[in-house]
């Protein structure tokens, strides 16, 4: 079934709605539901809406609407064999871990839409690399450019946001050399 | 015909029988962990033969390490179970629909007090999921940890050192954890108030499921609360912001089961007694009905309605009344009817006073 407003992309939602003793039906793509949710029109439904616009929902909506360069379209991801096409195809799941290097670009951006954050701060089974020290030292002054930007811009609430990052990078690093320590 | 599965059958299900914090609210919380091998496709790419050499490196290390308590944890192999085995492995919460479907090289390890399991070939090659009764995240958090711990020392699992545990679905990137608590809140839904909180849960970027997932919401007013993003933030931090949203949403059930008391006393006490009266003298019982009553009586136990009934009894019989466990008790394949009269038959058994 297609997406009533597109007419283009598969419907994944569907919705009913009780009016007055009739049943409205409205079938949507997850990229036009995300559309009506962002201007409010959906807010009734809260419930429903929250539980179909699961992550997966934009994982797989910011994966199918990236559009890819020629260059892009041709990467194979050498272990797996798997295209950007197939990824597609399989709503946003990769074929292996490799995956996540041959297609870094279009990733990172779907990552970026769902997660709170874009470095891993959890658990490290090994003890830390010195590559994991580094990811986390060039995320931490990368944030902290962004500070200043937005302090300078008066942009204070997201400045609050990204202290509070800034900080839980900094403990992350701490803990980092606390582990080192223990270890030797 | 799985004896394992008799086995299970005549166990009671810990994480709803024993006690657990704020278990008038919270009746479970539950952790599960996505991991990879490093050098394996994911299973949605994987081969039959993969998924094999994946599905035995995983279950020696289980077994290696003693993680599960094994050999003497439970191992179902579902591609050798039948529907109605499968069934209620999915009812005991135990293993996903997705898992049962799948069945070429999968593999379910049990502990055998079904407090931690591990699927392998899922989504990823490794599901660890841990579950305790009521509300103590951090408790399930530090038996999980330790599980995965155990077995990460004996797999190579794929990890990165900017993104994390890397998963089949980038969803689960980072800390590959998802973190639940499975409320019970017919206060906020009696008072009319449990969209609005939803859609407040919900702006925290956390997610709110029914019982059985997507589909079920509201029914039995159970509501399994989790975090959905699983990068940027270390488990402890995800688990903190959960547990505050988590506390504030037990004080307003609180809160609304006390202002109902007072300002609607008799419909509460009248909620309470039809749900009790339809649970102990009806003859044919649906799956939906046995449990939006069940919740009703859940209520009437915190409030001091019932004082011979047991919260627990009230917690096994959600899953008691699942179609599969219903035929696993009579021991043969029931046509729908049968089931109702089965389901009717057990509630009035388990809510005498």
């Amino acid at each position: 079934m297609l997406c009533d407003i597109c007419k283009k992309n598969e419907a994944t939602i569907h919705i009913k709605e009780l009016h007055s003793g009739e049943i409205h039906t409205a079938n949507l793509c997850s990229t036009c539901a995300s559309e009506k949710e962002k201007n409010g029109e959906l807010s009734a439904l809260g419930f429903n809406l929250a539980e179909m616009l699961c992550n997966l929902g934009k994982i797989s909506s910011a994966i199918k609407s990236h559009q890819e360069s020629p260059a892009e379209s041709a990467t194979v991801c050498p272990k797996c064999g798997w295209t950007i096409g197939r990824i597609k195809n399989s709503g946003g799941r990769l074929g292996c871990p490799t995956c996540y290097n041959a297609f870094a670009p279009m990733l990172s951006e779907a990552i970026q839409n769902v997660h709170r954050g874009s470095v891993h701060l959890g658990k490290r089974m090994q003890s830390a690399s010195p590559d994991g020290r580094v990811a986390l030292e060039t995320e931490l002054s990368s944030r902290r450019h962004e500070l200043d930007a937005l302090v300078k811009r008066e942009e204070y609430e997201q400045a609050a946001v990204c202290r509070d990052k800034i900080n839980q990078l900094k403990a992350a690093l701490d803990k980092m050399s606390t582990d080192e320590a223990s270890h030797e | 015909m799985n004896n394992q599965i008799d086995r299970l059958l005549a166990k009671r299900v810990s994480f709803l029988a024993d006690a657990g914090p704020d278990e008038d609210i919270a009746i479970s919380s539950r952790i599960r962990l996505a991991r990879n091998l490093a050098d394996h496709r994911f299973p949605v790419s994987a081969d039959a033969e993969e998924l094999h050499e994946i599905c035995n490196a995983v279950s020696s290390a289980a077994a290696d390490s003693g993680a599960l308590g094994c050999p003497e944890c439970f191992s179902f192999d579902p591609e050798k179970l039948d529907e109605l085995d499968r069934e209620f492995l999915l009812e005991r919460r135990l293993a996903s629909r997705d898992f049962l479907n799948r069945q070429t090289g999968t593999r379910l390890l049990v502990k055998s007090d079904e407090s931690c399991s591990v699927m392998i070939n899922e989504e990823d090659h490794l599901r660890v999921q841990t579950m305790l009764p009521g509300f103590q995240l951090d408790a399930v958090w530090k038996q999980i940890d330790e599980l995965d711990s155990q077995l990460g020392s004996r797999l190579n699992y794929a990890f990165d050192d900017r993104l994390g545990f890397l998963t089949s679905c980038p969803t689960n990137v980072g800390t590959g954890m998802r973190a639940s608590v499975m409320l019970h809140l017919p206060g906020l839904v009696l008072a009319g108030q449990i969209a609005p909180t939803i859609q407040g849960i919900n702006k925290l970027n956390l997610a709110v499921r029914g019982i059985d997932g997507e589909g079920t919401a509201n029914q039995g007013s159970l509501f399994q609360i989790s975090n959905q993003s699983t990068l940027g933030e270390s488990e402890p931090q995800i688990l903190e912001r959960l547990n505050a949203v988590i506390g504030q949403l037990i004080v307003h059930e609180k809160n609304a089961r006390r202002l109902l008391l007072q300002r609607d006393q008799f419909s509460l006490l009248d909620h309470v007694g039809r749900s009790y009266g339809t649970l102990r003298h009806s003859y044919k019982l649906t799956g939906e009905e046995a449990l939006n009553c069940l919740s009703g009586v859940r209520v009437g136990v915190d409030l001091g309605m019932f004082t011979s009934l047991d919260i627990h009894t009230v917690n096994e019989l959600f899953i008691g009344i699942g179609a599969a466990h219903l035929q696993k008790k009579e021991g043969r394949v029931l046509s729908s009817l049968e089931r109702d009269i089965c389901r009717a038959a057990l509630c009035r058994e388990k809510l005498k006073i």
